[in-house]
């Protein structure tokens, strides 16, 4: 662990996670200045993550984060430095850092959305040019059409896998672990048939 | 038309124009479906502009709307000539998360079919990117035993590709009785094989011209690039996980890690072609370490129920409808396990938000960024020498677009 305990001469206390990744938060601000000193710090960048923490359960203080995996060749140690972004906020590129941030970036910047100023070449990379909107946010659907049945009777796809989240009690009510209503006493809520279902997204996002 | 101004700095009597040039996307040599726009200047590249995202199917968000175990369905679609490569890399990061305990019977077949994984994807890339080459005669050797190779997967899980026989916590059924035999029938003479490989193109002047000097990719720039695997190590860069961080029990095995110094495309391919030696020895180790036993964590909240415990057993039944209704729920958390793939680095970051499906998956694919180096090491050469480089930078498209 020796090139992760100097990283405290940076005035940098990495924390390894529940699972042991070692973790490094670094204000957005600050960002760059420090990818330069753990650069010539001998880290090498392997890999950024875009993370979009809006249905998380444990609140976070921005809904982003843009996690950088760091490589230390000599000693064989991971870090993973964290960028908290609001939405809308942008991030420095470290491009001039790491030539390796060009595609890594891009992707970021297209399945995510977020903006990373001084990238040489900030295009979309992956998804089709007339895409709109960035598919790895959390409120971007799916999508899926309802699986219908006879008597007006459907399964919403994004309702059922809600269920199965533990989240919420789905089909079966199951909750991940623990049992939270009982089987008696409770009256089974019928699912919405599929008119009302489609009245009720037109009245929410206009006509389809 | 631009008007064409003499160019006074030029030392070239006749100076042209630079001209675009479109291939792909659909081209024998990008090996999948893969646009690059060149800037050719007479000819010789100037510059390399790869256009990818054709086999983009959003994998990172299915994954996420799937449970664990249906997921298995999609990580070994990633990369299609070393499925394993990102069938362990899954598993080992689901595994963290959830603590499961894979029995060692598992983890050797795990090792052998990662192994053969990559003698697989190795093959592939001998033959085809010969055949790029002009050199037709060994794509029909390398895909002889590639063809092998397959019926073992077969034997073991009855897919020729994307397995998907791997389980978090073992394995999805124990290997069939005479497997092992087979396997090692097949990896005592492959040494032999690989050596005739060799004799095949290694010296042939042809190949020497084509490939020595070509396509350079030093080893600081690979590193700043973020280039992982044989790519890094025919730079001269010896990183490889199963050295430097075992999983799965790599700790247990004798093999060299084979690094060159130059960085062309030659290194590239010798550096592949040893590795498949390697490979064929750590199995024969595997071979022997593999003991009876089972394959799976014996947990009931982790993996199904035998089939036989269903006839009597209501509590089996139970935990049969549960796992294949829902699954497990890992408890909250972020996991980050690399494995080294045929094409390098793989790893899944995954996070669980205490669901049964993963809140985010982001997948680490080694050809998406080892593509990178095709700006700087394609460039500078003629047409023919790019189709050389892209070849020995191996990428699969599926693992570039997911």
């Amino acid at each position: 662990m020796d090139a992760l305990s100097r990283l405290s001469e940076l005035g940098l206390q990495p924390s390894p996670n529940s699972t042991g990744l070692q973790q490094l938060d670094i204000a957005v601000e600050h960002w760059l200045e420090r990818a330069g000193q753990l650069k010539a710090a001998g880290w090498y960048l392997f890999d950024v993550i875009g993370l979009d923490y809006l249905h998380y359960p444990v609140p976070q203080a921005e809904r982003f984060v843009v996690s950088y995996n760091l490589y230390h060749l000599a000693d064989n140690v991971r870090v993973f430095v964290r960028v908290a972004l609001a939405d809308g906020q942008a991030v420095t590129s470290v491009y001039s850092v790491w030539k390796a941030a060009n595609y890594l970036e891009r992707e970021v910047y297209d399945l995510l959305g977020i903006t990373f100023s001084n990238h040489p070449d900030l295009r979309k990379i992956l998804t089709p040019e007339d895409l709109e909107g960035y598919p790895l946010r959390k409120d971007f659907d799916l999508g899926e059409t309802p699986t219908r049945f006879n008597e007006g009777r459907y399964l919403d796809p994004a309702a059922f896998r809600a269920g199965l989240s533990g989240q919420q009690a789905g089909l079966t009510g199951w909750r991940g672990g623990e049992r939270t209503s009982g089987g008696s006493g409770q009256t089974a809520s019928v699912p919405p048939t599929l008119d009302t279902f489609v009245a009720n997204v037109k009245k929410e996002k206009g006509n389809l | 038309m631009s008007q064409i101004t003499p160019d006074t700095n030029s030392t070239s009597l006749l100076h042209t124009e630079d001209m675009v040039l479109n291939v792909g996307p659909q081209h024998p040599s990008t090996h999948g479906v893969l646009r690059l726009v060149l800037h050719m200047d007479g000819e010789f590249i100037t510059k390399v502009q790869p256009h990818m995202g054709y086999l983009h199917t959003g994998f990172e968000k299915t994954m996420e709307n799937r449970t664990y175990q249906q997921n298995m369905t999609y990580a070994p679609r990633t990369d299609y000539l070393h499925s394993f490569g990102h069938e362990l890399a899954y598993v080992l990061s689901v595994e963290k998360l959830v603590g499961a305990e894979v029995p060692e019977r598992a983890e050797m077949v795990r090792v052998i079919l990662h192994e053969l994984g990559r003698i697989h994807s190795h093959l592939v890339f001998v033959g085809t990117g010969l055949l790029d080459l002009g050199a037709l005669t060994l794509l029909f050797y390398a895909f002889r035993e590639k063809e092998t190779v397959q019926d073992l997967f077969e034997a073991v899980c009855g897919y020729r590709m994307n397995q998907g026989y791997f389980r978090v916590g073992g394995l999805s059924r124990d290997i069939p009785a005479d497997w092992p035999q087979q396997v090692r029938s097949f990896v005592q003479d492959f040494e032999l094989k690989v050596d005739e490989y060799q004799a095949m193109f290694l010296k042939n002047p042809i190949f020497l011209e084509r490939t020595k000097g070509v396509g350079l990719l030093s080893a600081e720039q690979a590193l700043d690039m973020g280039i992982t695997g044989p790519n890094l190590r025919a730079s001269g860069i010896a990183l490889d996980h199963r050295k430097a961080n075992p999983y799965s029990g790599y700790q247990k095995f004798r093999f060299e890690v084979p690094t060159t110094k130059n960085g062309d495309t030659y290194d590239r391919f010798w550096v592949r072609l040893e590795e498949m030696r390697q490979s064929a020895r750590i199995i024969q180790q595997a071979l022997d370490l593999l003991q009876p036993g089972p394959v799976k964590d014996p947990s009931r909240k982790i993996s199904l129920p035998p089939r036989e415990e269903l006839e009597t057993s209501m509590e089996a039944v139970i935990h049969h409808f549960k796992l294949v209704t829902e699954g497990f729920h890992p408890p909250l958390g972020e996991v980050y396990v690399p494995v080294e793939s045929a094409r390098g680095e793989v790893g899944y970051y995954i996070i669980s938000d205490g669901g049964s499906m993963p809140y985010r998956v982001k997948i680490r694919a080694p050809s998406f960024i080892n593509l990178q180096s095709l700006e700087t090491a394609g460039i500078n050469g003629q047409f023919a020498d790019l189709i050389a480089v892209l070849a020995s930078i191996d990428p699969v498209l599926g693992d570039v677009d997911r």
